[in-house]
């Protein structure tokens, strides 16, 4: 179906938030219907996405390289990393388990940071895509990006419960540049456009 | 305006004139099959409902200890605050806020907010924030993560019962409730229906001034 389907080339502008159809000659810069500022596209959608997923992409180093949490056993320190960690769950026989903190902190990132990169790539140089497979694929990003802090919330609990006089579980610098990897990456789902997909077909 | 006969897809801006599903129908994009609209049965006496429901559940879910450890004969009680706590008081606290916020108060104003705005509709009483609340509920459905903390609990869990037992609390049967019922408030909440209904509410207000 071509672009002359769309709303905004018959002039209609959607709100953002409550979906009221406005129509653009009447030239009203909010909703009439929930007071929400109107525009036609997300606003600066292309840049704040390309600012969002570049920030990610550097806290993405320090968020593998450095410790996500050390175990503290009676004087030693043992120190893991985010894939430190998942070996040695399936090490330790929980396979299942490591599969999943795997999915949720190591593939879902990296497959999100491809995937909304190269969604501003084809919106940027107007590649000839599929417009339904590329928006259903910026569907599955947007929604998988929040399982992502798994990872987080388990350090949270683990840091809490295991604190004994020679035990403890203490958080490491990776936790703050993974969480603001999660955090960026929505960010930067949330504001891409999918429709930029559609319009130049 | 004359809109009326007319939507537009959120996400592929294909304009379509307004279908009318049935209850129990659903109503996808022709073009990019985004489900559009998903008609409820009786949506706002059960958003109501299940908004006091979890409303009451939130507060059990919080303060009641979720798990407790034991180990070298010492035991330890986890809440959903003492992991904010603990990681407080570890210098870790960019952390800290963002779990404070995606697993306790982000929570707590999304069911607020529904029952204040169900609540509104389900006693005809309008109310000038009500769009205001409809769409701060609007901007935070993502930056809910229940379910996610979820699964860090029966991950953790797993980790922990390899080193010491454990014992569930109350707190955590709380908590397991309180992710289905709001799992169940947000496929019953029909949020084309509420914003229609709070138009016809507000034009009422505007009719009376």
């Amino acid at each position: 179906m071509p672009t002359k389907m769309n709303a905004l080339r018959q002039g209609f502008i959607r709100c953002h938030d409550c979906g009221y159809l406005v129509k653009t000659i009447a030239q009203i810069s909010s909703c009439p219907r929930c007071r929400s500022h109107l525009h036609a596209r997300r606003p600066h959608s292309i840049a704040r996405t390309t600012a969002l997923l570049l920030s990610s992409f550097f806290m993405y180093i320090p968020a593998n390289i450095f410790p996500i949490m050390t175990v503290n056993q009676f004087g030693t320190g043992d120190t893991h990393t985010i894939a430190g960690g998942i070996i040695e769950l399936i090490d330790g026989g929980m396979l299942p388990i490591g599969l999943l903190v795997f999915v949720a902190s190591i593939l879902v990132p990296s497959l999100k940071l491809i995937g909304i990169a190269l969604l501003l790539l084809i919106v940027y140089f107007r590649w000839p895509i599929n417009s339904r497979r590329w928006t259903s694929i910026y569907r599955i990003i947007a929604f998988i990006g929040r399982w992502s802090m798994l990872d987080i919330f388990m350090i949270s609990i683990l840091v809490d419960l295991v604190d004994f006089n020679g035990v403890q579980i203490i958080a490491g610098p990776a936790a703050i540049a993974f969480s603001a990897v999660v955090i960026l990456t929505m960010f930067a789902a949330e504001n891409f456009d999918p429709r930029l997909l559609w319009d130049n077909q | 305006m004359n809109s009326i006969n007319f939507n537009a897809c959120p996400e592929c801006d294909l304009l379509i004139s307004i279908a009318h599903p049935k209850i129990g129908e659903k109503h996808h994009c022709p073009r990019c099959n985004l489900l559009l609209l998903r008609p409820r049965k009786r949506s706002i006496e059960r958003t109501f409902a299940l908004s006091i429901a979890g409303f009451i559940l939130f507060f059990p879910a919080n303060f009641l200890p979720l798990v407790s450890i034991t180990l070298l004969g010492n035991a330890n009680t986890g809440i959903l605050m003492s992991g904010v706590i603990a990681l407080l008081t570890k210098n870790m606290w960019p952390v800290a806020i963002v779990v404070f916020l995606a697993s306790i108060l982000f929570p707590l104003i999304q069911i607020s907010l529904s029952l204040l705005i169900s609540g509104h509709l389900y006693f005809n009483r309008p109310n000038r924030y009500l769009v205001n609340w409809m769409r701060w509920m609007h901007h935070l459905d993502e930056w809910v993560m229940l379910e996610v903390y979820m699964l860090s609990i029966i991950v953790a869990c797993v980790k922990l019962m390899a080193i010491s037992p454990l014992t569930f609390g109350w707190g955590l049967y709380a908590f397991i409730g309180l992710i289905i019922i709001t799992t169940l408030l947000i496929s019953n909440l029909d949020i084309p229906f509420f914003w229609q209904k709070i138009e016809r509410l507000t034009q009422d207000i505007n009719h009376a001034d």
